[in-house]
């Protein structure tokens, strides 16, 4: 018996909970990820496929198929991000793989890279600072010290998944041209894992303190609003308020979904809804941060 | 006065292939690395972020916060070469542990980072603009009681941003 997951066409944060919603549908049986009509993921879509993947397959559960997207060019984009490199490890991949993947100029700022422990961080950060700094600058504005701190950001997210997830996990970042929502380009970075997500990370610490009301919700309050950490390190816990500050001051966008909810620090040009409650369970952690360019630049 | 080149440190204690200060496990090896070329009678060191690229706030939280609250009472720290990214990451960490350090920039100017009150930050300024002073000259340039210019005087130096010898009062430089 094969149970069937819908990969959504337009796969991106804003479809996520459909998919989530059709990944943890009762079923028992290999499950098949079925991709064939999709025409565009962002890299949160594809990380969080990965997250799904591997989230099976670290459970012990048969390994899942997974049906490329019959567009060629979709599947070939699917390739130059890096996902079917990474795919391979968890799927048993059904359709037509590009053979080999052309490289050079693409708004692929960093492709999908594994982050396990803090030589990737190092390396994630290294790459961003080299080849994507002056990208950063002459397409988005970014002034020198921005770019740094999109660095500092980029670092401190997925320092997230070496020090909390208990498993290995994504990040990405590209740029898009965002016509009908801001008009201008942004550059996004999606950070995900399929690890024991953030309220499994705080329980030992924080359910005490927030008794029934203790929950997904709860434990992402913890961490973005009051800063708190798992650790009894009074420095901890300053990373993703520092995330927050980076993106505050660009008008940028984080989103942090964990387990069934996701919290969003919202700009003025995005209409998502701060805190998302009762969603779909999902394992681990999706973070999502967008920073727009500068108005003049875009 | 030690001079401690970060990007030396780095190189000796993770890897010579890396040019940021990023992650906890980094910062606390470079930190290792510092506490290990503290000498004994040395009563100020120097820190050169000058040849460091990017440093992130675990980062900054393990080596400057750590070093201040393990080592602050007993010396005096001064960060050279500090850029507006470095801020960054040192402000929110010095503010969290409710500390202050004078940071140099490239061009020599001198700045005292972290949580102080006001008073005592516009005392550090005219000490680093104009010089040591006695707590009378402070009082008059800041327009404060005598009391409240040596209250603020005496913040400064309980922070260990400013030494004060023969009744003047000078910023670390």
């Amino acid at each position: 018996m094969t149970r069937v997951v819908e990969v959504p066409t337009q796969f991106d944060d804003r479809t996520f909970d459909q998919f989530a919603r059709s990944y943890g549908a009762d079923g028992g049986g290999r499950v098949l990820f079925d991709a064939h009509a999709a025409q565009w993921a962002s890299p949160y879509g594809l990380l969080g496929l990965l997250a799904a993947g591997q989230a099976i397959t670290e459970g012990g559960g048969e390994q899942p198929l997974l049906t490329l997207p019959q567009d060629r060019d979709v599947t070939h984009y699917w390739a130059r991000a890096g996902f079917l490199r990474h795919a391979e490890q968890f799927f048993e991949l059904h359709g037509k793989a590009p053979r080999s993947v052309a490289r050079g100029e693409s708004d692929v700022l960093l492709e999908i890279t594994s982050v396990k422990g803090a030589d990737d961080v190092h390396d994630v950060v290294s790459h961003i600072q080299d080849r994507a700094a002056s990208i950063l600058t002459r397409e988005l504005g970014l002034e020198a010290a921005a770019t740094m701190g999109f660095g500092m950001a980029l670092s401190e997210a997925c320092q997230n998944i070496v020090e909390h997830a208990g498993t290995g996990g994504w990040v990405a970042v590209q740029t898009y041209t965002w016509r009908r929502k801001l008009g201008r380009r942004v550059v996004v970075i999606a950070v995900a894992d399929a690890g024991v997500g953030f309220r499994r990370s705080l329980e030992a610490t924080q359910a005490k303190r927030f008794g029934d009301r203790w929950s997904d919700a709860a434990a992402l309050e913890a961490a973005l609003i009051q800063g708190v950490s798992r650790f009894r390190d009074p420095g901890r816990g300053q990373g993703l308020a520092g995330i927050r500050r980076y993106l505050n001051r660009w008008a940028g966008k984080l989103a942090v979904r964990s387990g069934t909810a996701r919290m969003a620090m919202v700009p003025p040009w995005d209409d998502d809804v701060p805190l998302a409650d009762q969603l779909p369970p999902f394992p681990g952690t999706q973070v999502l941060m967008i920073v727009p360019a500068h108005a003049e630049t875009g | 006065m030690k001079r401690i080149d970060l990007k030396d440190v780095l190189a000796r204690t993770v890897s010579s292939g890396y040019g940021d200060l990023v992650t906890r496990r980094t910062g606390e090896a470079v930190r290792t690395g510092i506490e290990a070329m503290l000498a004994e009678d040395d009563e100020t060191a120097v820190i050169d972020f000058g040849t460091v690229r990017l440093m992130d706030m675990s980062c900054a939280d393990e080596i400057v916060g750590k070093l201040l609250l393990n080592h602050g009472p007993a010396r005096y720290f001064l960060l050279v070469g500090v850029h507006a990214a470095h801020e960054d990451a040192l402000l929110p960490v010095l503010e969290r542990h409710h500390l202050a350090v004078v940071a140099q920039d490239r061009a020599g100017a001198l700045k005292v980072l972290g949580s102080l009150p006001e008073s005592a930050r516009l005392a550090f300024g005219c000490l680093a603009d104009s010089g040591p002073a006695l707590p009378d000259e402070i009082a008059t340039r800041l327009a404060l009681t005598p009391d409240a210019a040596r209250d603020a005087l005496q913040t400064l130096c309980e922070r260990r941003v400013v030494r004060e010898r023969g009744g003047h009062y000078q910023a670390l430089r």
